[in-house]
């Protein structure tokens, strides 16, 4: 319940480096360190085979141990974070951008461009994702493009729905229609009144996007649809390294803790405080 | 009908509500006994909700009591949360505000009024509805026992909750502004079934800026400034003769004491129309309304709840269609000069803006100085400090206050308002006339007033249009 009198209470200090988002920023700080600077500093080539140290444990020759064919898995790791996490980035950055202008433009225009876009949206959100994306595979498969281009695809819908509605919400308010007779421009009235009521639910939206891209990327690499080897990718180690699982189970979860690590980072970042 | 226990009093004495360090409500002592509701009035910001949480024990976070609070003997200050929990509703009910936001919109009220039957005092199924029906006739709802929420009147809907309320037997009943935005008409009888729940031995604590409010429950009146119970008595009593200056500004504030204002002959028409007619649905609003507003004068548009006054206005600004009839604007000036209040002043403000942000966006796309906007805030009684503050850190007169000065920064030849001051309290509705009357002698504004106190219009307005239902 609203309290009427609430002039009088002082406002309280809203935090916003709360101790969760702290944690989890420092933690996408090591990942981005990680996946940025381990490359250039770590010089061991990724493809680069020794069958000697097939399997080695982590220790003073490889600090965490090598793969099957005794390829480093430090060096693995690292070329395989800046490939996922660069094309999750990539790939929420295209599905992003679009959503949220044609879900603005959808909510200020409304009448036949509304309801096309909705027709448009709603024939791409019946079919399913991974289909999408395994059928422009075919086109090219194992390569880049196509595998973001149709993970993009299924992804800008959510974007564009939910600023379409939130949007939509805000537009019919009394103060738009205050500022408007006021003389302020379409342009004003998006940029200074919609999009910072809309910005939380987006960066919420996007970090929540960003672990269904690689958990997409991972999953398609996983059953040899995606990238192919020997490109360092997360998910493509992961399948690799399963049939060795007796001999180096620590080998198999290397892979997985760091994808676990930067949804867990995204998730305690972004969480929104409003409760 | 079940027989609850009855209380005789609630008394409250040396009440201090703090906040972090600082106290915001102090030295609050005053006693419902039966027969003798007692009526809080008072500008909102005033601390007089939060008297009323403390008595129900919801205060926000971060806000603590002291002080007594007792009810008969038992001292509500001293009970823990989860005996403070069992009494609502049973014990102390409140009577929220805007009782349309209150009910459930997704359930009939025939079930919101029986359930109270059904799972607070245990009746069975076939008792639940045959004492809800009972309870909903006695509000005159009983024909519409199977109506939603959004297809009542917000009187219809204030009656239901008191049915609600009503049914749960409690003895101690706290109404917080329950007439805000209901028309006169309606708020009569809300006024009348809360006089009846007195009369039936129930305690009654009413919160309200609206002195007529005040009169027609009688009892006693308490008179809230700043945190603190500056006058406290009889009703008749502090009315008529009140003693705090405060006190005596907040009554002499009722419109019906205010002066005509004197105002030079009108102008030519800044907006007509002409053969206006609108309807909503199957409804018809209104079918071949004529209006002009001319420079300089008052025009009041009355009428009850729903019958169309705001669309008149909007059709006028031109956000609205009419579907028959002309509409003329004087030729030659611009869009802008074309202005509109609103009825809810936060609403009318975006809530992450700060009052500075706003205002300095607007003087820029105009290109306007700052001193100009300086020098009407120092006028209109606005503090520099109020600029850094989000629209809902403001009171509701204040803000209402800097919505006019932003319009008239514009130099308006028309302005719109509607329902302008309803939800203000006496003096800040005295303030923001001031201001206007001003406005429209100085500067040949046209002033279109939109309202449901017939009172308020008959004292400004230059010409009344009087809507039927």
């Amino acid at each position: 319940m609203s309290i009427a009198d609430a002039t009088l209470i002082p406002a309280a200090k809203r935090v916003w480096l709360t101790p969760a988002r702290t944690t989890g920023l420092i933690l996408l700080g090591l990942l981005a360190l990680f996946a940025l600077l381990g490359p250039l500093l770590v010089t061991a080539d990724p493809t680069e085979q020794d069958f000697a140290a097939s399997l080695a444990p982590p220790g003073s020759d490889y600090w965490l141990g090598a793969d099957h064919y005794g390829r480093s898995m430090l060096a693995r790791l690292a070329y395989g974070a800046r490939l996922s996490f660069g094309m999750a980035l990539l790939t929420v950055a295209t599905a992003a951008v679009p959503g949220i202008l044609l879900g603005l433009l959808a909510a200020w225009r409304g009448g036949l461009l509304e309801r096309a876009l909705e027709l448009f949206s709603t024939v791409l959100l019946a079919l399913p994702g991974l289909l999408l994306v395994l059928i422009l595979l075919a086109f090219a498969p194992g390569t880049f493009g196509p595998l973001y281009l149709g993970l993009a695809l299924t992804l800008w819908i959510e974007f564009y729905r939910v600023t379409r509605v939130t949007a939509a919400g805000v537009l019919k308010q009394p103060h738009v229609e205050a500022t408007r007779l006021l003389g302020f421009g379409t342009g004003y009235i998006l940029r200074s009144l919609v999009l910072p009521e809309i910005r939380p639910i987006l960066i919420t939206l996007a970090a929540f996007a960003m672990s269904t891209a690689i958990i997409a990327i991972s999953t398609l690499s996983a059953i040899s649809v995606g990238l192919r080897p020997p490109t360092p990718e997360l998910g493509a180690m992961i399948v690799e390294l399963l049939p060795y699982y007796a001999e180096a189970p620590l080998h198999v979860l290397m892979p997985g803790l760091l994808i676990f690590l930067l949804v867990l980072g995204l998730q305690l970042a972004t969480r929104s405080d409003i409760r | 009908m079940n027989a609850p226990v009855r209380f005789q009093s609630l008394t409250v004495a040396g009440l201090e509500i703090r906040a972090s360090g600082t106290t915001i409500v102090r030295d609050v002592a005053l006693k419902i006994s039966q027969g003798r509701p007692v009526t809080l009035l008072g500008a909102s910001g005033s601390g007089k909700s939060l008297v009323a949480h403390a008595i129900m024990g919801s205060l926000p976070t971060g806000l603590s009591a002291r002080g007594e609070i007792k009810l008969d003997d038992a001292d509500l200050l001293a009970a823990s949360p989860a005996q403070t929990r069992a009494r609502w509703g049973r014990t102390i009910a409140i009577l929220p505000q805007e009782p349309w936001l209150a009910l459930d919109p997704t359930m009939r009220i025939a079930g919101q009024v029986g359930e109270v039957h059904e799972y607070l005092h245990g009746l069975g199924s076939a008792e639940a509805g045959t004492s809800m029906r009972s309870d909903l006739a006695e509000v005159g709802l009983g024909d519409r026992t199977q109506a939603y929420p959004h297809e009542l009147s917000g009187g219809m809907c204030q009656r239901a909750a008191i049915a609600v309320t009503h049914a749960a037997g409690a003895s101690l009943l706290i109404a917080d502004e329950p007439t805000k935005g209901l028309d006169a008409a309606l708020r009569d009888g809300v006024v009348d079934r809360l006089r009846r729940e007195v009369e039936q031995g129930r305690l009654l604590l009413t919160i309200t800026h609206d002195i007529e409010v005040a009169a027609a429950l009688g009892g006693l009146i308490g008179v809230m400034q700043d945190g603190a119970l500056v006058e406290f008595g009889p009703a008749a009593e502090v009315l008529e003769r009140p003693r705090h200056d405060y006190a005596r500004t907040l009554i002499a504030a009722d419109p019906a004491r205010w002066t005509a204002p004197a105002l030079p002959p009108a102008g030519e028409a800044v907006a007509s129309a002409r053969g206006l007619a609108k309807r909503f649905g199957e409804r018809t609003l209104f079918d071949g309304l004529d209006i002009s507003v001319r420079r300089g004068e008052i025009v009041a548009i009355v009428g009850p709840s729903g019958c169309g006054k705001t669309t008149i206005g909007n059709i006028l600004l031109g956000l609205v269609r009419a579907d028959r009839g002309e509409v003329q604007r004087a030729p030659d000036i611009a869009q802008i000069r074309f202005q509109k209040l609103y009825q809810d002043p936060p609403a009318a403000f975006a809530p992450h803006q700060t009052l500075r942000q706003g205002l300095g966006d607007l003087l820029k796309l105009h290109g306007l100085p700052w001193s100009q906007a300086e020098a009407s805030m120092g006028r209109f009684g606005l503090g520099q400090e109020l600029l850094d503050r989000r629209p809902n850190e403001v009171s509701g007169g204040e803000l209402q206050r800097f919505a006019i000065l932003r319009a008239l920064l514009l130099d308006p030849v028309f302005l719109f308002a509607d329902e302008a001051t309803s939800r203000l309290d006496p003096i800040s509705q005295k303030q923001v006339f001031a201001i206007l009357i001003e406005a429209v002698r100085e500067r040949g504004l046209g002033l279109l007033m939109v309202t449901h106190e017939v009172a308020l219009a008959e004292k400004v307005a230059s010409r009344i249009l009087r809507l039927p239902n």
